[in-house]
């Protein structure tokens, strides 16, 4: 029950536009709006599952979070620390606490340095043990990440291994540190499918032995319902509905959650027939939408009047499940235009 | 007689570590207006033989037996000059990573009006941008766009011009490789939804490679499973789904996750694949296969009949 | 801590498979057969010639040969207008060759990497300050700069002309440097440094230098041919160091005493080596080339 977790990490209103340069001609080329004040809240020991797909902020998000990249607008908070801007010393702890798993094993480790000194290399950073101690904390993490026997890895580089145990070796150095927070961006989108399944296996032990809050961002809703408690969906910059992982597949509200839904392969028992039809069919590329609701533009159940005119926010349909859609009740039906209930939260 | 029949293909790569035996026998038969998923992880060669059909193989890589039938003849006998006259107009190819196929100086129609009147020189410039407009209504690519540049296009688009190209000479048999990995769910959903629909409506039949198995279930007729250069199952759609019988298959099929249906463990498949250039005796799942027994590794394991259009190259199948 | 050591040095694989790699290439093969018979010239220049133990290449005139004379066993290679022993001054120019090649190639890329890096690295203000340094640097011309430097000091010394070499030809590496250092920072492992907590020195220094040294030797062997050839010019001119004897002075001397149509025993030699050390440098950079590539190939492979 998530009444007894607390929020480890709560983003408040975060903003994020990436600004085109002008181009030689003059013509300003438009800004592109990452994330638009979103507000997500992620609780202790859970493994939360970003799902979008590419542009719509997911991997932006994660760098937030990270603080690879800095916000704009809003606010980040890990537990009682605001995180926003950090700089010198609380920069440097701070990066003990929060870490991150990138998405390409093959650019991840420099290839010019061994196995044993990347995962080392955070002990050496922060100044954590002796050179004895640091050798057992690398041998534990490499164990927990699925390198055994580790001495085997300790000496090899990178370009030795295969794309699998690479990425074992990132984690094992995203977790030599026992952080408290890991961000894993799109961790096996370039592994194959039963190399994914180790990885999704170490994150699952690892979350349970280790009690790491886990971020998983991923365009693949089959993978975060296998391995996250709570799913998000964000589209365009925007958190279109937030609940828990097994809600959110079988009984999803947002029209946008649907359609993907619709479009994922279904393993040999397709029909032709679309269970919630709610994507209109868009020559070309979606318009960009601005001062409406993100998807309207794609949306066959919308009507016009609001949802071009406002961008709905998320709004509890249910205990911990939020979607922000304007005509959506807790039974499922979309509400006509004349019928206008709101919602508190 | 089925368009396509490839008997016992075996390909090689030479490297300087000795011959890499990529495709090992390898048989399969294809109808026109049916299509086939060739489904398995990286380096299991389904690619490769995507490459042979097309007669596009590097220089270090040669078929050392074998036999590729198309329409009756021969394309492992072929001559370059031949193969130049089928690729296109007889066979045609959706490469991996198509969207960087587009070259970027050029504009989208005139690359495929070049392509269009390459193989068909007898039509006039007009003639072949009527073909294009029709092709792009096909696709579903709006009109104005075609004088554009391929990098004003999405990627999906650019996928569409692609498969636009393909169609433009009306070949009998498309091979895509991997067309859909770069793009999104939804994108890619309406292409292959497409796919699907442009293949039964012009009766070409399809040859769909890629690493998904669920995305080649969603197109195919039929299924056929690779692993470590060798087909190691092959069957219709529904009926490798429903009962898959190569441990591979299994342990594949358990390696996914799943949108529907119980949320159990995942098992992944321990171990790492074989070296291909000092492939392992008798069957080449044996050390990572949870029913392997010794006796798998004497002598090769033979093709196990499970129905008439089933079968799996597995002692234990039964 | 030995035996984690020699484990260490066991898995260094780069260093074997590149060495295999350059063994095979032809040029690579040539370059450092030459290179190593140079090396040993500049050796022997150490050993004491037979003629008499107080023999110096610069002074040490055969008492019964006054003029330049063609190759007798006495003087392999013959003597010059003064009777000087022109093999002794050949090895000798081998080791001069050897010190201002490499240590103008060095300093150079010394001074290029640092420079590349930190432009590369830093980025905005500090790039387009030390770039535009370069560039102004790059269009002077190296040699009439010296030229003039030294009609205004009179003659230079051979370890100022190094550096005066060095602090000319320090700007093209640096662009090269400073590229690899742009695209290198945008790589994920560099992300993941700075996640880690990572400073900017410990991300220069332990991720970025290593990835780029290997492209800075290369074009070490490239600078050190320059180098060579510049001093070499400048001797010739007459602006070399007169206390020093290297293969352009040879040549100087060769022209200047109109020896040159008559004694080609005196005039070959230096010219030849010049141009054979020359060539050897650059086959073994272009050996070098192929080292590298294959690896960097390599790296991005798909499983």
């Amino acid at each position: 029950m998530e009444e007894r977790k607390k929020p480890i990490l709560e983003l408040e209103n975060v903003s994020k536009t990436y600004r085109r340069k002008l181009s030689f001609f003059g013509k300003a080329e438009k800004d592109l709006v990452a994330l638009d004040r979103i507000s997500l809240q992620i609780l202790k020991g859970e493994i939360f599952g970003l799902v979008g797909e590419s542009g719509s902020g997911k991997t932006t998000a994660g760098r937030l979070i990270v603080k690879l990249e800095e916000a704009e607008e809003g606010r980040i908070q890990l537990e009682d620390v605001e995180i926003t801007h950090l700089e010198g010393k609380k920069l440097k702890e701070f990066r003990r606490r929060v870490q991150m798993i990138f998405q390409d094993p093959y650019q991840s480790l420099n290839p010019q340095i061994s196995i044993y000194d990347a995962v080392c290399e955070p002990l050496i950073i922060h100044k954590v043990g002796d050179s004895l101690s640091r050798r057992e904390m690398v041998e534990g993490a490499m164990k927990s990440a699925g390198l055994t026997p580790p001495g085997d890895f300790f000496y090899r580089y990178p370009h030795q291994l295969s794309g699998g145990q690479r990425q074992r070796a990132a984690i094992a150095r995203a977790m030599v540190l026992k952080p408290e927070f890991v961000v894993a961006d799109e961790p096996t989108s370039m592994l194959d499918a039963s190399i994914s399944a180790q990885i999704f296996n170490i994150l699952l032990e690892m979350r349970d032995r280790l009690d790491v809050t886990l971020l998983f961002i991923t365009h693949s809703l089959a993978a975060a319902r296998y391995l996250c408690d709570r799913i998000g969906v964000i589209y365009r910059g925007n958190l279109m509905e937030v609940g828990p992982a097994d809600q959110v597949i079988r009984n999803p509200r947002h029209p946008y959650t649907q359609a993907l839904i619709d479009a994922l392969p279904k393993f040999g028992h397709c029909g032709e027939e679309k269970r919630y039809d709610t994507l209109l069919r868009v020559d070309g590329d979606a318009p960009e939408s601005a001062g409406c609701c993100p998807f309207y533009p794609r949306c066959k159940v919308s009507h016009r009047i609001r949802c071009s005119r406002e961008k709905p926010t998320l709004r509890q349909l249910a205990p911990s499940h939020w979607v922000a859609c304007f005509y959506v009740k807790a039974e499922g039906e979309f509400l006509p235009e004349s019928d206008q209930c709101f919602y508190g939260t | 007689m089925a368009l396509l029949e490839v008997e016992n293909l075996s390909i090689g790569y030479r490297t300087k570590k000795g011959l890499l035996q990529a495709v090992e026998g390898v048989s399969f038969s294809l109808e026109a207006g049916q299509s086939l998923g060739l489904v398995g992880e990286s380096g299991c060669g389904k690619t490769t033989i995507g490459m042979a059909l097309m007669g596009l193989l590097p220089p270090n890589g040669m078929v050392n037996e074998g036999r590729i039938l198309f329409e009756g003849r021969d394309l492992v006998k072929a001559s370059e000059e031949d193969m130049r006259k089928i690729r296109w107009e007889r066979i045609a190819m959706i490469f991996q990573a198509a969207m960087n196929a587009l070259n970027p100086v050029q504009r989208v129609d005139d690359q495929i009006a070049e392509a269009i009147l390459t193989h068909r020189p007898h039509l006039s410039r007009q003639e072949a941008v009527e073909q294009i407009k029709g092709l792009f209504q096909l696709v579903g690519i709006p009109g104005d766009r075609m004088r554009d540049y391929p990098h004003q296009y999405s990627g999906g688009m650019k996928q569409r011009a692609i498969i636009a190209m393909a169609l433009a000479c009306r070949p009998r048999l498309i091979i895509a490789d991997e067309p859909t990995t770069a793009l999104d769910v939804i994108v890619q959903d309406q292409i292959l939804k497409e796919t699907r629909n442009l293949q039964e409506e012009f009766n070409i039949s399809l040859i769909f490679i890629s690493h998904d198995i669920a995305i080649v279930a969603e197109v195919c007729h039929d299924i056929g499973i690779m692993y470590a250069g060798q087909l190691v199952e092959y069957g219709p759609r529904q009926e490798v789904f429903d009962f898959p019988m190569h441990p591979y298959t299994r342990a594949l099929l358990a390696s996914y996750p799943t949108l529907t249906g119980e949320k159990s463990r995942l098992t992944p498949i321990g171990g790492e694949t074989p070296n291909l250039i000092h492939p392992p005796p008798g069957c080449r799942f044996c050390d990572r296969c949870p029913e392997g027994r010794s006796s798998c590794k004497l002598g090769f394991p033979s093709w196990v009949e499970i129905s008439p259009r089933h079968r799996a190259l597995c002692y234990h199948c039964r | 801590m030995a035996r984690r050591l020699s484990e260490r040095f066991r898995s260094v694989g780069f260093l074997q498979e590149g060495w295999a790699i350059f063994r095979e290439s032809l040029l690579g093969r040539i370059g450092l057969t030459l290179l190593i018979l140079f090396a040993l010239m500049a050796v022997s220049s150490f050993i004491p010639p037979r003629i008499d133990p107080m023999y110096h290449p610069m002074t040490g005139v055969d008492p019964e040969i006054s003029s330049s004379v063609g190759p007798t066993l006495r003087h392999w290679l013959g003597t010059d207008f003064m009777g000087r022993d022109i093999l002794s001054q050949l090895l000798a120019g081998a080791r001069v060759a050897f010190m201002v090649g490499v240590s103008a190639a060095f300093m150079s890329i010394f001074l290029g990497t640092a420079i590349g890096m930190l432009a590369g690295y830093a980025g905005r203000a500090m790039d387009t300050l030390l770039m535009r340094l370069a560039d102004m640097i790059m269009v002077m011309p190296t040699l009439l700069v010296v030229l003039i430097l030294s009609s205004l000091f009179g003659q230079l010394n051979i370890w100022t002309i190094v550096l005066i070499i060095a602090l000319f030809r320090w700007p093209g590496v640096s662009r090269v440097i400073r590229a690899q250092t742009l695209s290198l920072k945008q790589r994920p492992f560099i992300e993941a440094a700075k996640v880690a907590g990572a400073s900017h020195l410990r991300i220069i220094f332990r991720h970025i230098m290593p990835n780029v040294l290997p492209l800075a030797f290369l074009y070490m062997t490239f600078r050190v041919t320059s180098a060579i050839i510049i001093e070499a010019a400048l001797a010739f001119l007459g602006f070399g160091d007169p206390g020093t004897v290297s293969w352009g002075m040879m040549l100087q001397w060769v022209w200047k005493t109109g020896h040159m149509f008559r004694a080609p025993y005196w005039l070959l030699p230096p010219g030849i080596c010049i141009s054979l050390i020359t060539l050897s440098f650059y086959m073994l950079g272009r050996a070098m080339d192929e080292v590298l590539d294959p690896r960097l190939r390599r790296e991005g492979e798909a499983e």
